[in-house]
């Protein structure tokens, strides 16, 4: 569309004054109001993201003018959502330069702080960059205005979840503090439900060599976890092939109108982008929150430890000839498979969640404590792993009264994440993998 | 009671406003802590608005000093406590030795004698001087000046070889009483210390400098005689890097625009372009600030091609470990890459900080949020001008100077009517 040379200065305007005043007239209609600029390339950046086609000028010689349309309700959400300080970003560019993360080619997060400012929503949400960022926060740390990118890009990211993982609403419930309680009845209800089907809150004691002891499984079988569970897991895999298919095209469209199309669709890097996080190579880039690599690895391990316990579980209960062993239902065997990536998994996670926790603090003074969109995260985890450890341990101690409502609060724990990763904190996983794709596939990767 | 102004600090406000009063008919002092008169002004190499040497503007200062009989002036002098007020304040005024009498001649046979060396602060360090020393060439007074901190125990080798018994070793610190009617507060600035921003490496990569060592190394009376060297192997300099806001507008640092690093930066670039044909100069901003009349001295600069301008501040320096070079991180925001470049000298557009920030005040003085002096707090009869009150550049203090020199007249009217209704 525009000529090269308008191209290339794409983001030439760093004045945040130009970001339309949350008070102007456009607030009260919506952004249905352009807000005409004086800065012509800004102004063409803004253009392309919105998609509307830029005025052309009779006069080839003067630059045609420009109109953005800004989402203002989109920048008071940005504010709303963590970033609270993007107002005070003046785009002096230090954030982009002390950011380990960033490929050099069209760096964020500066570019990303001022879209945000000018409620370029559109653009954001198909950037790969909102999701590249690890939040390593050496740009809040160093940022001279204090206007904390890092916060700024998570909120964005958070924000884009509605339009990747179908329905929003649920995105928009999750991400949402006052309606906590309402998206955790949704689980604590579906496994209520199922204990009440096909379970019962009444359950006898087990039998024959477990006699007179709690087994789990009379309060909720084997195939009524795995049949609910199961279901819940697919259909949020569901939503995360959709929602990777999703982001996938607005990016491929978004880097077709920055003027650098993308072609290919990733499946070769899937490999190296696995290695890569297996390794996490990123996290151990970062400056002001170096720790960060460690405890995350250790939560990214338990989390995989325990979804074998689970994977194994299946295999023992189910294909019994696989393993020479007799078809069993729980509890297993303290030294089996099952019982090993379980007690391995709960370890890593208690030693992961505890120093994340801890970094948070540690950090705070300089990066902040985090949002609610974290805490959310880490507060599930923190009650998955009491109420994990406290129902192996109830069961062992043999305190129905305490080991069935823990077990059961540790079920719906488990079931809130099922259902809420492709809208919580927990779609970062994937979103961020796939942004990695598509970065190593535009050639635009971070030189490691 | 005769009307006397007293002057603290003897800058280029300070003086301006002690020579406008006093040729309006006010007796004037000037306190001066420095063993000369002229501050930082004398520092520079040229200045704004007419790129002449500051010397000259100086030296007329100098002449009006000598010619008025108005006008006294105390150097190496701390005002400790004042008090009183409008029309009848009472200094109380420290003056440390010399230690070299007004017989010095400025022959120089002292300092060739002279066995010990002190960092030469009027050069940023960039050099040692000898114990006794002539502040810079164009002192005044021009006298030289002991260093008793640099000496060796019992030394008097430059007692011993001075002709004219100038030197009396055994100088004591004086104490004295200034009644003053009204006080104009010029205490001036320092340069920030660029030491304290984390990431561009100041004081630790050699050919990081920061925008006032730059002014000396270009001065002909500087640490390289004018030739534009780099500190860590004396190479000539041909390509040549600006940081703006260097520390400047940055809550971690000072939260405030400076002023005068954008012009004193694109003066700079003049220095090594007009020295140099073959040399280059990249100045990194975020956004420049050439207000007024300036903006024609910004064009001149874009118009020459071995100048470049380049959008984005830099916020990581490191060295390259073969040359010396600095290389600077960037993001180039118009031309959207993040590019790291390396140059032979780097400098740092360093702001300035109120030079009465954080120091204990002989008088109440209100600050506002930066350490600036907030003109508004202060008594009646006492003003402030220049950079104590805010950051500006030479030609806007000196006329903040005059309106302290005003305001000293008005005191003095006001005196003199309430004389006069008696």
């Amino acid at each position: 569309m525009a000529d090269e040379s308008v191209e290339n200065k794409e983001e030439s305007t760093g004045a945040p004054e130009a970001a339309p005043e949350e008070n102007a007239p456009a607030a009260e209609t919506g952004s249905t109001a352009a807000v005409a600029t004086a800065e012509a390339e800004g102004a063409e950046a803004a253009a392309e993201a919105e998609g509307t086609v830029a005025e052309e000028a009779a006069e080839p010689a003067v630059a045609p003018a420009k109109m953005i349309q800004p989402d203002i309700g989109f920048v008071r959400e940005v504010i709303g959502a963590g970033g609270t300080d993007l107002k005070k970003c003046f785009q002096c560019a230090t954030c982009s330069v002390v950011c380990n993360i960033t490929p050099d080619d069209h760096p964020f997060p500066r570019k990303e702080m001022i879209w945000a400012q000018w409620g370029l929503k559109e653009k954001l949400v198909a950037d790969p960059d909102i999701w590249l960022c690890h939040q390593c926060n050496d740009c809040t740390a160093q940022c001279p205005r204090d206007a904390k990118p890092g916060r700024v890009m998570q909120a964005v990211a958070k924000m884009s979840i509605p339009s990747l993982s179908k329905p929003g609403f649920l995105a928009k419930g999750i991400g949402n503090p006052s309606m906590i309680a309402i998206m955790t009845a949704l689980p604590l209800i579906i496994v209520g439900l199922a204990v009440g089907l096909l379970g019962s809150f009444n359950p006898q004691r087990g039998e024959g060599e477990h006699a007179g002891q709690i087994v789990y499984g009379q309060f909720l079988g084997h195939w009524p976890i795995v049949d609910v569970f199961s279901t819940f897991f697919v259909l949020s895999i569901i939503i995360f092939l959709l929602g990777i298919r999703n982001y996938w095209v607005m990016m491929k469209k978004h880097a077709s109108e920055e003027g650098s199309p993308v072609s290919g669709s990733g499946m070769a890097q899937v490999g190296p982008v696995i290695g890569e996080i297996a390794a996490h190579k990123r996290f151990g880039k970062c400056d002001e929150t170096k720790d960060r690599k460690v405890s995350h690895l250790f939560i990214l391990y338990a989390f995989v430890l325990l979804f074998l316990a689970t994977v194994t579980s299946t295999i023992y209960t189910d294909f019994p000839l696989l393993w020479g062993g007799h078809g069993t239902e729980s509890p297993y065997p303290t030294l089996s498979l099952v019982k090993l990536f379980g007690y391995s998994g709960a370890i890593a996670a208690v030693i992961g969640i505890g120093l994340i926790t801890i970094n948070r603090f540690k950090h705070q003074a300089k990066v902040g404590l985090g949002s609610y969109f974290d805490w959310q995260l880490i507060v599930m985890i923190i009650v998955l792993m009491l109420t994990g450890i406290g129902s192996a341990a109830f069961r062992l101690a043999n305190i129905g009264v305490l080991a069935y409502p823990t077990y059961f609060i540790h079920l719906s724990t488990v079931m809130f994440l099922f259902i809420y990763a492709p809208f919580s904190k927990m779609a970062h996983m994937v979103y961020r993998a796939t942004a990695m794709a598509f970065a190593r596939t535009a050639g635009r990767d971070t030189p490691m | 009671m005769a009307d006397k102004v007293l002057v603290i600090g003897g800058g280029i406000s300070g003086i301006t406003a002690a020579v406008e009063a006093a040729e309006a008919g006010l007796e004037t002092v000037i306190v001066e802590k420095n063993p000369y008169l002229g501050g930082r002004v004398s520092q520079l190499y040229k200045y704004f608005p007419k790129l002449c040497p500051p010397y000259c503007g100086l030296e007329i200062n100098f002449r009006r000093i000598k010619q008025n009989p108005k006008i006294s002036y105390f150097t190496l002098a701390e005002v400790e406590s004042i008090s009183g007020s409008e029309g009848d304040f009472t200094a109380q005024v420290r003056v440390n030795p010399r230690y070299v009498n007004e017989k010095c001649t400025n022959c120089g046979e002292c300092a060739a004698a002279c066995p010990a060396q002190r960092a030469d602060d009027y050069n940023y360090g960039m050099k040692s001087t000898t114990a006794i020393y002539l502040p810079h060439d164009l002192a005044f007074p021009m006298r030289y000046v002991l260093d008793k901190s640099a000496c060796g125990s019992g030394c008097q080798a430059c007692a011993d070889a001075c002709a004219y018994g100038a030197i009396d070793l055994n100088m004591e610190p004086k104490t004295m009483e200034i009644k003053a009617s009204s006080i104009v507060m010029a205490t001036g600035w320092n340069p920030y210390d660029a030491s304290r921003i984390e990431n561009l490496g100041f004081g630790v990569i050699p050919n990081v400098i920061t925008n006032v060592m730059m002014e000396r190394l270009a001065a002909p009376n500087g640490p390289t005689k004018g030739r534009i060297l780099r500190p860590s192997d004396g190479k000539e300099v041909k390509k040549i890097a600006f940081a703006q806001c260097a520390g400047s507008r940055d809550e971690n640092n000072l939260p405030y625009c400076s002023a005068i690093c954008c012009m004193a930066s694109l003066k700079q670039a003049t220095y090594l372009r007009d020295a140099d044909a073959e040399s280059t100069a990249e100045i990194f901003y975020i956004d420049l600030r050439a207000p007024g009349k300036y903006e024609d001295f910004l064009r001149r600069l874009q118009e020459d091609e071995n100048v470049a301008l380049t959008k984005g501040k830099v916020a990581k320096i490191e060295e390259d470990a073969a040359t010396g070079d600095p290389v600077v991180t960037v993001e180039d925001v118009l031309g959207g890459g993040k590019i790291r470049k390396q140059f032979d000298l780097v400098v740092l557009a360093a702001g300035m900080e109120p030079a009465a920030k954080g120091v204990k005040m002989p008088m109440a003085v209100s600050f506002e949020g930066n350490g600036f002096v907030d003109g508004d707090g202060l008594a009646a009869g006492i003003s402030v001008c220049g950079v104590a009150r805010r950051p500006d550049d030479v030609s806007t203090s000196v006329q903040d100077a005059t309106s302290a020199a005003l305001a000293c007249l008005q005191t003095s009217a006001r005196a003199l009517e309430t004389a006069g209704g008696n």
